[in-house]
């Protein structure tokens, strides 16, 4: 019993804080726990890849099945594909957990050192799949570019079911100040994003239906 | 972290803040709830009923009045101007009712038109009563406890919807209850904003040393009870007794009825803007409270329209992206959203809110729970309350435009 009426403002100010602290800290925790989520999958996607590099350096010194080697790189691809979706859904819900965008980073990179070595394979070993790069966007996309990367994404993801390992699909943010993104982008002279990368050669940023697009892919 | 989830923490904190308030009034003061207090004096009660075309209301209303268990001094009709039959018909009562006087007058408004009853009235308290409200036989009788503490400058009651049964009225019916319930918690703390228009007693003495009803405001109840608390008067809330009265049946005339209301609120706001954080619950409380709403109100919408209109654009764009080329616009990925935190933290509070509603109407004496259905209580949390702050932007734009018509 408060006997001080007045005192209630006091008291339903102090409760307001431990709830609403509470509240804050259980949300950090949660996307902390997402956080960590991420954080395996980029372990797990780490060591595949070290595995992968490991492989084809090995490739490069002894005689070894190439198509094995491919499988692996076909496999690993669609993993990371599914994970990125995965990444971005955590993304999307995050609201004050920083450390999600440095994970997105790591990813980024991963991804780039993922593409390098499977324009190597793709190479050695002869390979019929298509390097599938998706530039895009990270940090406050434009109205336009935001629907554009929303279509894109849909488009992306109707390819992959459609063509599955004859595929490989590579989404990388652009803008986020990585020196080795950025010599890239660079190199393949990308200006605008979102956009498109095939095979190294062909940069598409505009599509009109799914046969032209279809068509790099053949 | 970005600007828009710094403002949704920023809502929670303020709704958490407001639950903690009404639920620690709640658990301090539950066995006093329903208390009036009793009196051995015998005050004379004057009663003002205020009345513009009134001719389907205004029988009953006396008749409701004369009913009550409480001996009165008067009964003063203030005819404001009425165009109808108001006069004639109340002209047909004086011989039934000795007590009832009448009073003809231009239009002049409702707080000019308890003036001129306060100037005439003989009783050391008077009631105001709405002249499409029925006050309960002890009502009075109840009331008049309060009184006793010389402090007290005002006291009201309970108002329950007299046509309670279509949808609208029902959801007008738990809000009624609610803001009821709500006032009586705030008188605790002498927060009490408002002593509305159907029933309302004041001291005589003390209206008359602040001056009487404001004429100029549009919401003359809630300037009154203003001025009650800037001048160190208490305003009181019993939960014994009520009065019914009648509520618009259709969206039209409620939404004019609310948006007088919100317009007298920022009238008020304008009046006492001098008032902010000075001494008293007036400027620590009652206008900061008021202008939060407001403040929370606008950014809201501000907010709500903001992001609909972006979705909107985005959506047509991705439309004209991908209906050419024939890719599909929903996926099942777009379909299964993830989880913010905010949105566990909004379903929580909104749950919380929901079931302390739910308590508080489940104590009221009046059996409103029983009246209602889940679904009323639904409805009235996610799409009554949501047009507050839509009927507030239109307040808003005709008190800006002096629009300061009554409805």
């Amino acid at each position: 019993m408060i006997k001080n009426q007045k005192y209630i403002f006091l008291y339903a100010l102090l409760l307001t804080i431990v709830v609403f602290n509470l509240g804050i800290f259980m949300g950090y925790m949660l996307e902390a726990s997402r956080v960590g989520k991420i954080n395996t999958f980029y372990l797990n996607a780490e060591m595949q890849l070290l595995d992968q590099i490991t492989q084809k350096g090995a490739l490069e010194v002894l005689d070894l099945n190439c198509d094995l080697l491919v499988e692996e790189n076909i496999k690993f691809g669609d993993n990371i594909f599914q994970e990125a979706l995965q990444i971005q859904k955590y993304e999307e819900a995050n609201r004050i957990n920083s450390e999600i965008i440095f994970q997105h980073k790591r990813f980024d990179l991963l991804r780039t050192l993922f593409w390098i070595n499977s324009i190597t394979i793709k190479q050695k070993c002869n390979s019929q799949y298509h390097n599938v790069v998706y530039f895009y966007k990270y940090n406050e996309p434009s109205l336009e570019q935001e629907s554009k990367q929303r279509f894109f994404s849909n488009l992306l993801r109707e390819i992959k079911e459609k063509r599955g390992d004859q595929v490989m699909l590579i989404p990388i943010a652009a803008d986020n100040d990585l020196p080795s993104i950025n010599l890239l982008v660079e190199k393949y002279g990308i200006n605008e994003l979102p956009v498109i990368l095939i095979d190294e050669k062909t940069k598409v940023t505009e599509i009109k239906s799914m046969e032209e697009l279809e068509k790099y892919l053949v | 972290m970005k600007l828009l989830p710094i403002i949704y923490l920023g809502y929670m904190f303020v709704s958490i803040f407001f639950l903690f308030l009404y639920l620690l009034l709640f658990m301090n003061n539950k066995k006093t709830l329903f208390d009036s207090p009793k009196t051995r004096k015998k005050y004379k009660v004057s009663v003002l009923i205020p009345a513009y075309n009134e001719k389907d209301t205004i029988k009953e209303t006396i008749n409701a009045v004369f009913g009550i268990d409480y001996p009165l001094k008067e009964v003063i009709i203030i005819n404001d101007g009425s165009t109808d039959n108001t006069k004639k018909i109340v002209g047909e009562l004086l011989k039934k009712y000795p007590k009832l006087k009448l009073i003809n007058k231009k239009n002049t408004g409702k707080g000019d038109s308890l003036n001129r009853g306060i100037e005439i009235a003989k009783g050391e308290l008077f009631v105001v009563v709405d002249a499409d409200s029925y006050p309960a036989k002890d009502s009075f009788k109840k009331l008049v406890g309060f009184f006793d503490n010389e402090k007290v400058g005002a006291a009201t009651c309970i108002f329950i919807p007299r046509n309670n049964k279509t949808f609208f009225e029902k959801l007008q019916d738990v809000e009624y209850h609610v803001i009821a319930f709500t006032r009586k918690l705030l008188g605790y703390v002498d927060a009490i904003y408002v002593t509305p228009g159907p029933l309302a007693m004041y001291r005589k003495s003390v209206l008359e040393e602040i001056g009487g009803f404001d004429s100029k405001n549009m919401t003359e109840d809630i300037e009154i009870a203003w001025r009650l608390t800037k001048a160190g008067y208490r305003r009181e809330m019993c939960l014994d007794t009520y009065a019914t009265t009648t509520v618009p049946k259709k969206f039209k005339p409620w939404y004019r009825q609310r948006r007088r209301w919100n317009m007298g609120g920022l009238q008020c706001i304008l009046k006492y803007k001098k008032d902010f954080f000075k001494r008293g619950m007036l400027g620590f409380f009652i206008l900061p409270f008021f202008t939060l709403q407001l403040f929370l109100g606008l950014v809201g919408l501000s907010i709500f329209f903001y992001l609909l209109i972006r979705r909107i654009i985005s959506n047509y764009l991705l439309i004209t992206y991908s209906i050419p080329v024939g890719v599909p616009i929903l996926t099942m990925d777009s379909v299964f959203v993830t989880p913010s935190f905010l949105n566990y933290l909004g379903i929580i509070l909104f749950v919380a809110g929901f079931v302390f509603t739910i308590l508080i109407l489940s104590v009221m004496k009046s059996g409103v729970l029983k009246r209602q259905s889940m679904f009323n209580f639904l409805a009235y949390f996610l799409i009554y309350l949501s047009t507050y702050p839509f009927i507030m932007i239109t307040a808003i734009y005709n008190f800006i435009k002096k629009n300061y018509t009554w409805g």
